[in-house]
């Protein structure tokens, strides 16, 4: 599943250390969701979008 | 290292389980003669031991059920069907060999470490399928 969530995190300057930490998750996720290799359960997709305060198909979109 | 807190719990509870393991090896050493006969007493000091490695086997379970971070959870698990299914297909292998030939008995007690080696494959198979090997807990 692609998603914009290196742009939207580029858009509010915060690296991929402060996206984990905000999440509460490790780094490692947050790199992992980004470059596709790991698509997030749906919890953690509606906290990535709670967070970004944006739908999640406004995040997550189909390939 | 530990990073994170289902890690630091993990490893307090690998370390004492870990030292009675070994205590309680040596203790059954040193109380039961070489090839000494399965009486209810030798059984019961030989099994002493086995308690320390349920300790393990729990301690893992409760590391991957307190892991908060579901990619990182992920891999655990990933490590844990590859050793799994290593551990297996070695065991079943090798039983069916000592069925049908004479190769060398192997004790089942090799079984577990055989299992905490396959691990180190699941983190491999990790890193080139994913890119990520796992926390090393």
């Amino acid at each position: 599943m692609k998603n914009r969530l290196k742009v939207l995190r580029a858009e509010r300057d915060w690296s991929q250390g402060d996206l984990a930490e905000r999440l509460e998750v490790s780094r490692q996720s947050v790199n992992a969701i980004e470059t596709g290799k790991y698509d997030p359960s749906l919890p953690l997709a509606f906290r990535i979008a709670d967070l970004f305060g944006l739908p999640i198909e406004e995040i997550f979109l189909k390939d | 290292m530990a990073h994170n807190p289902a890690q630091r719990r993990y490893m307090r509870r690998m370390i004492p389980l870990s030292l009675v393991y070994i205590a309680t090896v040596m203790l059954a050493s040193w109380l039961i003669p070489d090839d000494a006969a399965a009486t209810p007493l030798t059984v019961a000091i030989a099994l002493v031991p086995a308690l320390a490695t349920s300790g393990f086997i729990w301690a893992m379970a409760r590391y991957v059920a307190e892991l908060k971070d579901e990619y990182v959870r992920m891999l655990e698990i990933r490590k844990m069907l590859v050793a799994t299914g290593l551990t297996l297909a070695l065991a079943s292998g090798w039983g069916i060999l000592e069925l049908f030939t004479n190769v060398p008995r192997v004790p089942l007690f090799y079984v577990f470490p055989v299992w905490c080696l396959g691990l180190a494959v699941g983190s491999l198979v990790n890193k080139v399928t994913i890119g990520d090997a796992g926390p090393c807990a």
